[in-house]
C-alpha cells in the first residue's frame, strides 16, 4: 500500500501538521498562539488558514453534503472567533488549535442536528435558510453529490462513530486528540473508532461475498 | 502491510480488507473547493476602512451583503470603532482593499446608486424604521411620528427614537431627517448642533437644484 499518498491526502494542512502525523508542529502553534494575544483578528485570520481544510473536511464527512459543510464551517468558525474573544493571554497560550476548533465544529454540527429535530415541520415548507438539516445525514448522503459509496456508508453509522473515524482515519488525527475532540478517554475513543470501522467493513461487503474477510469476520 | 506502524492505536488494522478500508477513508480527505477557500475569508471577516463625510472623517465596515456600521472618527476613533464593532457584531474584521461602489456619494448625499446595507441581527420593527428614515428625500424633514407610523407602528414614536438613536449607518439612513413634530431638530448621535448643520447645508443643496 502506499502510505505516502495517504499522507498527502490526510494531512490538507501539512504546514502545521508534523510530519509524523501527531501533535502539530510546537513552532506553528507558539507563533499561532502568539498572534492571537498580539491582535486576535489577525490570529484569526491564521487560524483559518492553518485549519481550514481540517476543519471543512469533518465539516464534509460528517454532514455528507457539501453545501451543509460549508456553512457548518463558516458558522463554527464565528463560533470559534466569539469564544476567542473572552480569553485572556494565559487561556490564548495554552491553546490546542486543532482539536480545539474541531470539537466546536463537532458540537456546532451536533446542535444543528438537535434543533432541525425540535423544528416543528410545517406541510412540506422548510426554512430558507438551513433546508438541508431538515433532511436525515442518510437522505443527503445518496444525493448525486456524494456519489461514493463509502461517504454513503459513513453516514449510516451512529453519530459518535462517524466522527470518531472521520477524525482517526479521513483527517488521520492521533487517537488523544480524537478522545480531545469527543471528550471522552482515549480508550473510549479508541472503542468508537474501532465499532465504527467493523460497522463499515460490514456495510461495505457486498451481498455476493467478494471480501472473504470481512464476510467471515461478520458471518463467521 | 505497514498499518501495524502506522495506525498502532487500532486492533482492526491486520487483514486485507481493513487496509483498503483506511486508504479510501484517507481518500476522503477532499481539500477544500477553491471557491470556498476564496469566498470564506469574505463570509467570516467584515472589511472596514476610513474616509470623508459631511460630518469629517468616518469609519466604515461592511459585509458582503452591505455597510453595516458608520461612525465618525471624532465620537468613536480607530481602535475604539474596531473594539465596538466586535462587540455589537461578534465579527473580526480585516482593512478593506477597496471601497464599495456608491458609498462616497451616499455618506455626501449625492444622487447617485446607493450602497446596500446590511441590517441583520436588528429586529423586524428596527428594520421597519430604518427602511422608512431611508426614504425621507435630501433637503426634507419628517418627524418621528410619522416614522413610527411607517414602520406599522404609530403609538411607538419614542420606541421609534430610540431606533434611530442606535442607528448603525447614519448619513446611509439619514436619521439626521426626522425631527420633533414642533420642527426642532432632536437629538442626534453626534449631537444636535451637528443635526442642524447637516439638515441646512442639505436644505440648501437641494433648493438650489
Amino acid at each position: 500500500m502506499n502510505t505516502t499518498a495517504r499522507r498527502a491526502h490526510s494531512a490538507p494542512d501539512a504546514t502545521t501538521a508534523d510530519p509524523a502525523g501527531g501533535r502539530e508542529a510546537d513552532d506553528a502553534i507558539v507563533e499561532l498562539r502568539e498572534a492571537l494575544v498580539y491582535d486576535l483578528d489577525e490570529g484569526f485570520a491564521r487560524l483559518v488558514g492553518a485549519h481550514q481544510a481540517v476543519a471543512y473536511s469533518v465539516a464534509l464527512r460528517t454532514t455528507g453534503h457539501r453545501a451543509d459543510a460549508e456553512d457548518l464551517l463558516a458558522e463554527s468558525l464565528l463560533r470559534a472567533y466569539r469564544a476567542l474573544r473572552g480569553y485572556d493571554a494565559t487561556r490564548l497560550r495554552e491553546l490546542q488549535p486543532r482539536p480545539w476548533l474541531l470539537t466546536i465544529v463537532v458540537n456546532t454540527r451536533r446542535n444543528q442536528v438537535r434543533d432541525a429535530a425540535r423544528r416543528p415541520r410545517a406541510d412540506g415548507a422548510e426554512p430558507p435558510d438551513r433546508p438541508s438539516t431538515e433532511r436525515s445525514v442518510e437522505d443527503r448522503a445518496q444525493d448525486a453529490e456524494t456519489s461514493d459509496e463509502l461517504a454513503a456508508q459513513l453516514a449510516r453509522l451512529t453519530d459518535v462513530q462517524r466522527t470518531a473515524v472521520v477524525l482517526r482515519h479521513v483527517v488521520d488525527l492521533p487517537i488523544d486528540e480524537v478522545a480531545e475532540v469527543l471528550g471522552c478517554p482515549p480508550g473510549t475513543a479508541k472503542s468508537h473508532v474501532s465499532r465504527g470501522l467493523s460497522r463499515l467493513r460490514a456495510l461495505m461487503t457486498p451481498p455476493d461475498g467478494v471480501h472473504t474477510a470481512a464476510t467471515s469476520r461478520s458471518n463467521p | 502491510m505497514n498499518d501495524m506502524t502506522d495506525h498502532p492505536t487500532d486492533d482492526l488494522t491486520d487483514d486485507a480488507v481493513s487496509t483498503d478500508l483506511l486508504d479510501e477513508l484517507a481518500n476522503l480527505a477532499s481539500p477544500p473547493p477553491a471557491e470556498l477557500t476564496e469566498g470564506l475569508f469574505d463570509r467570516l471577516f467584515d472589511r472596514w476602512l476610513t474616509t470623508e463625510s459631511p460630518l469629517g472623517p468616518v469609519l466604515v465596515a461592511y459585509t458582503g451583503r452591505g455597510v453595516s456600521f458608520v461612525r465618525t472618527s471624532a465620537l468613536v476613533p480607530g481602535e475604539q470603532f474596531l473594539e465596538t464593532h466586535r462587540r455589537r457584531f461578534g465579527r473580526p474584521l480585516r482593512r478593506a482593499d477597496s471601497t464599495p461602489a456608491g458609498l462616497v456619494d451616499a455618506l455626501w448625499g449625492r444622487p447617485g446608486s446607493v450602497p446596500e446595507v446590511d441590517l441583520e441581527g436588528l429586529s423586524a420593527f428596527e428594520h421597519d424604521v430604518l427602511a422608512a428614515t431611508r426614504t425621507i428625500p435630501l433637503g426634507q424633514t419628517r418627524p418621528y411620528a410619522w416614522v413610527a407610523r411607517e414602520a406599522g407602528s404609530p403609538r411607538a414614536v419614542r420606541a421609534a427614537g430610540s431606533v434611530l438613536a442606535r442607528n448603525p449607518v447614519p448619513l446611509l439612513v439619514p436619521c439626521h431627517r426626522v425631527v420633533r413634530s414642533d420642527g426642532s431638530p432632536g437629538q442626534y448621535l453626534f449631537g444636535p448642533e451637528t443635526k442642524q448643520q447637516l439638515l441646512s447645508s442639505e436644505y440648501a443643496r437641494a433648493h438650489d437644484l
